[in-house]
């Protein structure tokens, strides 16, 4: 009773074992889900505050696809300029509701406290290598709050070149808005009724459609530098206005506030940007970063950003980046501050500080180190202030003594978390 | 598993160190209670006392089955884990209860992997027939804690369970692990030491399981077709492949080859120790 003579029974036996203990193990020890989870506290004194927290998820499924899923949620309360401009005398609002009102003392900017709000974002991206040089990326993303609701497809494909010194992408993305103000959208220009009067609102919902396309470069520009070049077009069309934002107008000689009217902005919006980049590693692995944008589009504005990051690699996986940016943008062509009430209404008008004549300037640090075997957590705190004309030249009367564009200023704190779930 | 399972780490903390052990008694013991004939409360109780009736497997199972069809196969029938029930007859006590032919004949009824059928993550056991993975657990419960740990630390480390031991790398300062051989003759005493830089060592043998009548040694290794022990069966047989499995089986393979045991090494041209 002996073995059949077979060379080469261990290599069969080997065989066996790899599938009892290859498949099983793989069961069980299956790709981790790489996980980031960061929380965002972000306040404008006296003005909005806002916590989101941010999920996201990866997780390979291959060798060659991975998904990435994202779950946001932001919550906002606080008060935000409502667009009318401060006056020598109290002033009340309506409520966009229509119910109840709010009041600002002389001086003052009108701040709408009604700004609480909360927003859930959920977005699904999938990577995969189509060969060994190209890759796509396909996803889709929802997002809602109480009068917002969006959703978008977008696609990216990827192909190296010089030997994977060179990257190029190129981008497409759809995205369908819906927007239902509370109390339904405004007329154009009508004024505001006062509290409890009725208001006259455009029945049903509003749409925006926009079509955003990308195409990039990424190139290795040395041993340690890497740069990148992208450029941007967004298309938007529909409804741009926002529903809750007033004019004041303005008597021509006093400059005393008679009326508020709801502002209306184009239904086209044509964007182009482009972006530079370039990172560097140093001999005592600290990192420089530099980037600049340049941004136009077709309602006027124009504008610049300049942002630089120091990372001092401060040894055991622990590292200090402080940051600067800084920021100049030009007002939209139909930005007025006020209207005057002897003027003919123009087509379009805001007079949302942010779509003014401002520069910004953000000063940051970030101090991020590794856990032993469970993960990586760093901290953000950043200050942004914003300043633009508080006293241009058409100020007319008592406007002259008022702040016409008041700075915003910013505190932002972040903490984020990463491990392997 | 009746065996003192150890677990060997070189250059990490006492919490890592902890943790490791941690993880590998857990998957030590879940095996065990999962997969041991002494337990009621398992998947083999299941199967042996189904009367008959088809048991739905899980995968792992499924897989184990498959792995002791395969080695069934390849051994041509000799290694059987229906082989269990022979115990009944024979009881390796050190003593001279050699049991009557009859007995043995009775009981080879209800021997034979070929009688059981196992088919889309079922299997179904004739009535009284019973499978023992007494042969092949302690070996598969060193690799799982092996591809655990593996994944869990760099370090170098040995997991030892009763003599079935597998090592990832050499230890730190480059020098081999040192493995002592028993002495069939002399438990707990060493007669000569293996190296091991990494891989698998497992050993079958009759150190502790053997019956001695009229001067005939009767090794616990019975043969499934007859029912009688293997006949000139070596004291012992290590055996070192990459795996605890490998290593296991092929052991066990070369100890039902009895006298051509030796020959049977050398064919597989497989590093092994024998002792007579």
């Amino acid at each position: 009773m002996q073995l059949k003579k077979q060379k080469g029974i261990s290599r069969l036996l080997a065989t066996a074992t790899c599938t009892l203990l290859g498949t099983v193990s793989q069961q069980v020890s299956a790709e981790d889900w790489e996980v980031d989870s960061a929380i965002l506290f972000y306040s404008e004194p006296d003005r909005v505050t806002a916590i989101e927290p941010v999920i996201t998820l990866k997780k390979k499924f291959s060798e060659e696809s991975t998904l990435n899923l994202g779950l946001t949620l932001d919550s906002l309360t606080g008060a935000s300029a409502n667009g009318a401009t401060a006056s020598n005398q109290t002033q009340t609002f309506t409520r966009p509701s229509g119910k109840g009102s709010f009041t600002t003392k002389a001086g003052e900017t009108p701040l709408d406290d009604t700004f609480k709000d909360t927003r859930v974002a959920v977005s699904a991206n999938w990577e995969k290598q189509f060969n060994r040089l190209t890759s796509y990326n396909i996803g889709a993303a929802f997002s809602k709050e109480f009068d917002y609701t969006s959703i978008s497809v977008n696609g990216l494909i990827s192909r190296d070149f010089n030997q994977r010194n060179t990257t190029l992408q190129a981008g497409l993305s759809f995205a369908s808005d819906q927007i239902d103000p509370e109390g339904g959208a405004p007329i154009a220009f009508a004024s505001m009724a006062a509290p409890g009067q009725p208001q006259p609102k455009q029945s049903g919902t509003k749409d925006k459609d926009t079509i955003d396309l990308l195409l990039g470069i990424t190139q290795v520009l040395g041993h340690d530098t890497i740069g990148q070049l992208n450029y941007t077009l967004s298309d938007s069309s529909g409804y741009q206005t926002d529903p809750y934002k007033l004019l004041s107008v303005v008597d021509s000689v006093s400059g005393s506030t008679l009326d508020y009217v709801y502002e209306n902005r184009p239904e086209d919006r044509l964007k182009h940007s482009i972006y530079a980049n370039i990172k560097h590693h140093l001999s005592n692995n600290d990192i420089v970063q530099a980037s600049y944008r340049f941004y136009t589009d077709d309602w006027g504005i124009d504008s610049h950003t300049i942002d630089a990051k120091y990372r001092f690699d401060l040894g055991n996986e622990r590292y200090l980046q402080p940051h600067l940016r800084f920021y100049d943008q030009s007002a939209a062509d139909f930005y007025r501050h006020s209207l005057v009430n002897t003027n003919p209404l123009p087509q379009d008008a805001t007079a949302d500080y942010r779509l003014g004549d401002f520069t910004a300037i953000t000063a940051g640090l970030k101090y991020g180190f590794k856990l032993k075997n469970a993960g990586e957590v760093s901290l953000r705190g950043e200050y942004y202030l914003q300043s633009g004309d508080s006293n241009p030249g058409d100020a007319i009367g008592i406007q002259k003594d008022q702040d016409l564009y008041p700075d915003v200023d910013a505190y932002l704190f972040q903490i984020n978390y990463s491990f392997k779930w | 598993m009746a065996s003192p399972c150890e677990l060997l780490v070189e250059d990490v903390d006492a919490i890592t160190a902890s943790r490791l052990t941690q993880l590998a008694f857990n998957e030590a013991k879940r095996i065990e209670q999962k997969f041991s004939r002494y337990r009621d409360d398992n998947i083999i109780h299941q199967i042996n006392n189904a009367k008959g009736k088809t048991i739905a497997l899980d995968d792992e199972t499924v897989l184990l089955l498959n792995f002791a069809d395969q080695c069934y196969a390849l051994s041509d029938g000799m290694f059987d884990i229906t082989s269990g029930v022979l115990r009944k007859v024979w009881t390796f006590d050190g003593s001279d209860n050699i049991p009557g032919s009859n007995q043995v004949s009775e009981t080879l009824k209800l021997v034979g992997w070929q009688k059981a059928t196992l088919e889309n993550s079922s299997f179904t056991l004739p009535q009284d027939m019973e499978i023992d993975l007494g042969g092949i657990g302690k070996e598969y419960a060193v690799d799982r804690v092996f591809n655990f740990l593996a994944k869990e630390t760099e370090a170098s480390f040995l997991v030892n369970f009763g003599g079935d031991l597998r090592a990832n790398h050499q230890r730190n300062n480059g020098s081999p692990w040192s493995v002592g051989l028993e002495n069939p003759d002399q438990v707990d005493t060493a007669k000569g030491a293996i190296q091991i830089r990494q891989g698998a060592l497992a050993t079958s043998g009759d150190s502790k399981r053997f019956l001695i009548k009229n001067g005939k040694r009767y090794s616990h290794v019975l043969n499934p077709k007859t029912g009688w022990p293997v006949e000139n069966a070596p004291r012992s047989i290590t055996v070192s492949a990459p795996t605890a499995t490998d290593a296991g089986i092929l052991a066990t393979f070369a100890l039902l080859q009895g006298e051509g045991a030796e020959k049977f090494l050398k064919n597989e041209d497989i590093p092994y120790w024998i002792i007579r």
